[in-house]
């Protein structure tokens, strides 16, 4: 008839198994878009390498704590912050606030000036800029709102898993985010100009 | 005069990110659809932004070393 209570137990083990060995493959599957994020929240490949095997150490520690049917990208990712925050890293309580000069069209304007050609098309104008600099504009950034770009933007996060993953509000986020995309910009700028983008 | 008149491409300025975030209400979006069709200075800002967003994104995406791949399939949890 019914099972013995040896049979229950090998077969939640057995189960539990089966569900530890899918999560971890899924975790796993992962772990190219997580790094990609990684990747831009801390300063070097070593650290960003130590701080994945770290949250992937965690999350395969802790599996049971994720609930199946919710954002596992969003959940490692919410790991990889706190570690990153215990390796370190302090949090800007209050992350500078004053008003910033620039707007939005500040970058354009820069490039533009410094275009030869009069009245330049955009494609033109996004050709002054290089690689390297897009890379350290952004790693200027204060990493309060670098975190913001990094998620959203090149992460693809919405903001309410930002929200989750950083652990503040989702205004927080929406106003980082917003002044963020503006310090890079400015970053850009500087970077361009210095590069020659004055060209004359 | 009764206070300041808003110039309508600093109010569009302002409009930018929300407007490709798809984050503005209807009346807002309105107020930018309407101003960038008959505003050459602001379409080209306009369609500059979402570019750089491509190139930000495009020139930050780095992947992830082989090696790593496999350390991190090392730490699963062995079977037995």
């Amino acid at each position: 008839m019914g099972e013995t209570a040896p049979e229950t137990e090998a077969r939640r083990l057995a189960e539990d198994a089966r569900d530890r060995v899918r999560f971890e493959e899924d975790a796993l599957e992962l772990a190219d878009q997580v790094y990609r994020v990684a990747r831009r929240m801390v300063s070097s490949r070593e650290e960003a390498e130590d701080l994945m095997q770290e949250t992937y150490a965690r999350a395969f520690r802790s599996w049971k704590s994720f609930q199946p049917g919710t954002n596992l990208r969003a959940w490692l990712l919410r790991i990889l912050t706190n570690l990153n925050i215990d390796r370190g890293r302090r949090v800007q309580r209050a992350p500078d606030m004053q008003p910033l000069e620039e707007g939005d069209y500040f970058l354009y304007n820069k490039l533009e000036e410094s275009t030869q050609a009069p009245n330049p098309d955009e494609e033109r104008v996004i050709e002054r800029l290089s690689q390297d600099d897009a890379v350290s504009a952004l790693s200027a950034v204060p990493h309060d709102f670098r975190d913001a770009i990094v998620l959203v933007d090149i992460g693809d996060f919405s903001y309410n898993d930002a929200a989750q993953i950083l652990d503040i509000p989702v205004g927080t986020v929406m106003s980082r985010l917003h002044r963020g995309r503006r310090i890079l910009k400015r970053e850009l700028a500087e970077r361009a100009v210095a590069d020659g983008g004055g060209s004359e | 005069m009764s206070g300041f008149a808003i110039d309508p491409c600093d109010q569009c300025e302002e409009l930018l990110q929300p407007f490709l975030d798809r984050d503005l209400n209807d009346e807002e979006r309105a107020v930018a659809e309407e101003h960038l069709s008959l505003c050459a200075y602001c379409r080209k800002r306009y369609r500059f932004e979402e570019e750089l967003r491509r190139f930000v994104r495009q020139a930050a995406t780095e992947e992830m070393p082989p090696e790593l791949k496999t350390k991190l399939a090392e730490l699963r949890t062995p079977l037995i």
